[in-house]
């Protein structure tokens, strides 16, 4: 890359260039171009670039910096002795206002003198130039404020006590004398309304107006006592101070920034090589472009790089586990209390901690070279008020998400990672505490129905798919039925029915499971009803088809509540004139309720009744705590599943149960990736999300 | 007049609807049947459970019982034999703190999607969806593990905690959806209004957003405050010592556990923990439905 003749700033504005020998190298660069006799410029070029130091601009240059140095110095002890001067009787605001004002004025003269040499100087200079204009006014101000304060805190100390309780007594009885108005008031009122002149509304509405209003005449007269109205006004005036000095201030900031966009700035620099050579370390880019509060948050970014994500990484500060390097030793080698398991999730913490790492990195890497490229074009870096104003506006969605990933991050993707992970693992009850990587092996298992915990795998498949359809869908018509016959303008008592289909929804679904689960039992009273009915002993958890069936009604028992109340808002909704003009087409009850009524309801409904299959898919509650899954079938589901076991019980029951970890969490894979991608359909065909406001 | 209208009145048909013949008399009585049958069929077996929690008569087992004898013997045994109390302190503990951490972090989230563009937002959404679609349940070997990693760093990060955790974060994509659909319906004018005001982002969602979005706010605190109520799964793998149980897990041990069963006594618990609920559902019955409505149309 070469030097450009002009700089320019943001929007484009053409400055001329006050680095004569830039300026210079940059017409040769472009007569190279244009000229035949490329190698004499060339040369030039060449003869220039060596006699760098000696150019006369870059003398001049190099005189000013160390002058400026020097005068830097000395500035700074000038204003401590400056500041001492000013004694401790001033507040700190004032102190740190007068020390800038009287910093800014020697620095605008200092700078006055290269103004015609440097962009850099014509920057500072005008820009103490905005300071010594604004901030005398700014202190003007603060001192007006604390006088005024000063005056009202004399006058809390000179409060005439006696005076004071003349006041008290006056207030009293100036109370006294309005609580004899307002009763007055109250009595009047009252009589009117007896007398039947106003209504009852009126009377009310009167009498606390009259009440409002003697609290008010007993405020404002309240701060007759100095004390009051003393203690009222040094709180307003401090409030007034603050808010004010913020608010000036932040116009000096201001301007120094519209300063700052204006005044371009020349560098040497023709390629952004700082960001390569500083990615390493967040932070230090940025310090070296004088950004001191921007690069001391990366530095903070460093210090979690380089203190805990690479350690940890590598196996430092683990609570037992090797870093990263757990990952693919999973302890096989450690010593006897090394757990395999402790390793894996070790592993996955460190890969998510060098990850943040990663995207610290980046980030620091991304901004230094957005910052170089500008100022090679001629854009001054912003200063900490106008970065601090971006990442309010745009980074607050970024700050305000990251509590939720933190969350998602160790609530969920850690575990769900470790799941995945141990799906290709052999943690099995032979292999507790360490374990190996297996490949592909559970899923083969799963597939083809061998061994243990594989063969019975496909039955319970088969029946978590029937569960699902049978459950839901007679829920979801005795709710629909329910809803609809309730509805009707005949029928009386709708206030009682639906209050009474919300109970099985209203009622903890694991207190109702578990009491059926109790009716049900070989002494259970719905048991000895079917005994007294039939004849016979009819033990249901001790059937497998007689408890799949009770399942599904139960089911049917306890989700129709929730569909009976979403159509019943759904029907309610339904414009009246619709059904009106289908009986003037002549159409019959069942035609309207086919053609109207159930699309509507669907149509409205669907997602969540899609949602309900996706629910009942994973209702664990339902079979674990009516029949533990039961009863037990050895000869067709083996020692491990029951024959009511829908997957998801069937993956508790593996893990936590026998222990075959590796196996459930394959099953637990493969049934969310199923999940995933129906809802990943649902999602993407939904309108919400198509649309732009989503 | 007065003759007329006198002798009018038995036969005059006030109703605006039409007279009802036989066939729509009889369809009437069977949605009257309908509705009743279904009426009996929920209200039988919590009858039961009622009558059984005040019969004296029932043993450790439930059996159906012609004799009654009113008693609180069964309350009794759950106050004084079991840790019933202790039970609701826990998931009361849990359901308040679910409740508050799924507040704080979905308020900023689900006002950041709605209100910002910013880069990425799309694909997290989905990303988050598409996670949040795998069950819980996906992470149970994990979770005990990473409950020991992190105690051992900070050794007051409780099991309790760790479900605290869990169940926030379970329901941070969903109710970010709901609030989010919510908020969207809040004109935005209203921010830009406070915003010329000179209101910053956070002063825009105390003093404008958040007074509106209130009954939504109100909603998703009720349901993640219930969650913990009604979850037993978590609970069970989680927590170890019957000092820390939920009331799910603890009144399961009344029932599954030959040691310290007591059918009457877990029906008395049972009906304790389901009152109050009962009353919120359904005094709350429609906030809370067009809250669950309200999301899913907007997913």
């Amino acid at each position: 890359m070469k030097y450009k003749e002009f700089l320019y700033d943001e929007i484009g504005n053409k400055y001329e260039r006050k680095n004569l020998y830039i300026l210079e190298l940059a017409r040769l660069y472009e007569k190279l171009e244009i000229s035949t006799n490329k190698n004499e410029i060339e040369a030039e070029i060449r003869e220039l670039k060596q006699n760098k130091d000696k150019h006369f601009y870059n003398i001049k240059l190099k005189e000013y910096k160390n002058k400026e140095k020097e005068f830097l110095k000395k500035l700074k002890e000038e204003k401590s002795t400056y500041s001492k001067s000013l004694g401790n009787s001033i507040s700190l605001k004032m102190k740190n206002l007068k020390v800038d004002l009287f910093a800014a004025e020697k620095k605008q003269k200092f700078y006055s003198d290269y103004t015609g040499l440097t962009y850099d100087a014509e920057f500072a200079y005008e820009r103490n130039k905005i300071a010594v204009n604004q901030l005398p006014d700014i202190i003007e101000f603060l001192v007006d404020g604390e006088e005024e304060l000063n005056q009202l805190l004399n006058e809390k100390d000179n409060i005439d006590k006696e005076n004071e309780n003349k006041v008290k007594i006056d207030i009293k009885k100036f109370k006294s004398e309005q609580k004899q108005i307002i009763d007055n008031g109250i009595s009047r009122i009252k009589s009117m309304r007896k007398e039947g002149r106003i209504s009852k509304r009126a009377e009310k509405n009167e009498i606390s107006v009259l009440k409002k209003k003697y609290k008010q005449a007993i405020k404002i007269k309240s701060f007759d006592l100095v004390e009051k109205s003393n203690k009222e006004s040094i709180k307003a005036k401090k409030h007034e101070i603050n808010v004010k000095l913020k608010q000036k201030l932040w116009v000096l900031k201001s301007d120094i920034g519209d300063l700052k966009r204006k005044t371009p700035i020349e560098t040497d620099n023709t390629r952004p090589i700082m960001p390569y050579l500083t990615f390493l370390l967040p932070g230090l880019g940025q310090l070296l472009n004088k950004q001191y509060m921007k690069g001391l948050c990366f530095l903070i970014a460093s210090l979690f790089i380089y203190l805990i994500a690479i350690p940890y990484a590598l196996g430092y500060g683990n609570y037992q586990g090797d870093g990263i390097a757990g990952l693919i030793s999973l302890a096989q080698d450690g010593m006897r209390i090394d757990k395999s398991l402790i390793f894996l999730i070790e592993g996955i913490l460190a890969i998510f901690l060098v990850v943040i790492a990663f995207v610290a990195i980046y980030l620091s890497f991304k901004d230094l070279k957005s910052v170089e490229k500008k100022k090679i074009e001629g854009i001054r870096p912003n200063n900490w008020f106008e970065t601090s104003k971006r990442i309010k506006a745009e980074g607050f969605p970024y700050i305000v998400s990251s509590p939720a990933l933190f969350v998602i991050i160790f609530t969920v993707l850690v575990p769900i990672t470790t799941a995945i992970l141990l799906s290709f693992t052999g943690m099995d009850p032979k292999h507790q505490s360490k374990f190996g990587w297996v490949g592909i092996d559970n899923y083969k298992i799963i597939a083809l129905g061998e061994g243990l915990a594989g063969e019975v795998f496909w039955h319970i498949l088969l029946w978590t798919v029937i569960w699902t359809i049978a459950a839901t869908t007679l829920a979801i018509a005795i709710g629909f039925i329910l809803a609809l016959l309730a509805n009707n303008d005949r029928v009386k008592g709708k206030t009682f029915f639906r209050s009474v289909f919300i109970l099985p929804w209203a009622v903890p679904a694991f207190i109702s499971i578990m009491f059926f689960s109790i009716m049900f039992s070989s002494t259970g009273a719905l048991t000895e009803i079917m005994f007294s009915l039939t004849g016979k002993l009819i033990e249901v958890k001790s059937n497998p088809t007689l408890t799949r069936i009770v399942l599904i009604l139960l089911q049917g028992w306890l989700g129709s509540s929730y569909i009976f109340l979403l159509s019943t808002g759904v029907l309610q909704s339904i414009p009246e004139d619709l059904y009106e003009a289908a009986d003037i087409d002549g159409a019959t009850g069942w035609q309207k309720i086919r053609h109207i009524t159930l699309p509507i309801v669907l149509f409205q409904t669907a997602p969540l009744l899609v949602s309900q299959y996706a629910f009942n898919f994973n209702n664990f509650s339902i079979i674990y705590l009516f029949n533990g899954g039961g009863p037990f079938n050895p000869t067709k589901y083996g020692n491990l599943a029951g024959s009511s076991d829908l997957l998801i019980s069937y993956i508790y029951k593996l893990t936590m149960d026998n222990q075959y970890q590796a196996i459930g969490a394959a099953i637990t894979v493969l049934i969310s990736l199923g999940l995933m991608f129906f809802a990943f359909i649902g999602y993407r065909n939904s309108k919400a999300f198509k649309e732009e406001r989503l | 007049m007065k003759i007329f209208k006198r002798k009018n009145k038995k036969n005059l048909y006030l109703s605006d609807m039409q007279p009802l013949n036989f066939v729509g008399k009889v369809n009437l009585g069977l949605i009257y049947a309908v509705l009743i049958t279904w009426s009996i069929i929920i209200i039988w077996p919590l009858y039961q459970m009622i009558v059984s929690a005040f019969n004296g008569v029932q043993g450790k087992y439930l059996r159906l019982n012609d004799k009654f004898e009113f008693s609180l013997k069964h309350f009794e045994y759950l106050f004084n034999e079991t840790l019933y109390l202790t039970w609701v302190k826990n998931t009361i503990f849990i359901a308040i703190s679910t409740a508050i951490l799924t507040l704080i972090i979905v308020s900023f989230t689900g006002y950041a999607y709605s209100r910002y563009r910013f880069k990425g937002r799309k694909a997290s959404l989905m990303a988050i969806m598409l996670i949040q679609t795998i069950p819980l349940f996906a992470g149970i070997t994990a979770y005990f593990t990473i409950h020991s990693i992190v105690s051992a760093v900070i050794p007051a990060f409780s099991r309790q905690m760790m479900l605290i955790l869990i169940y926030a974060g379970g329901n941070i994509a969903s109710n970010t959806f709901i609030l989010k659909g919510y908020i969207d319906s809040i004109s935005p004018e209203l921010d830009d209004a406070a915003k010329i005001d000179g209101c910053s982002n956070f002063q825009i969602y105390r003093l404008i957003i958040k007074p509106v979005a209130r009954p939504m706010l109100a909603i998703i605190a009720l349901w993640s405050f219930i969650g913990p109520f009604m979850d037993y799964l978590l609970p069970r793998v989680l927590l170890t010592s019957p000092g820390s149980y939920t009331l799910a897990a603890g009144l399961f041990t009344l029932i599954n556990d030959f040691r310290t069963i007591n059918q009457p006594a877990f029906a008395a618990g049972g009906l304790l923990t389901a009152i109050p609920i009962v009353i919120l559902f359904i005094s709350l019955r429609k906030q809370l439905v067009s809250g669950l409505a309200q999301g899913s149309v907007k997913g």
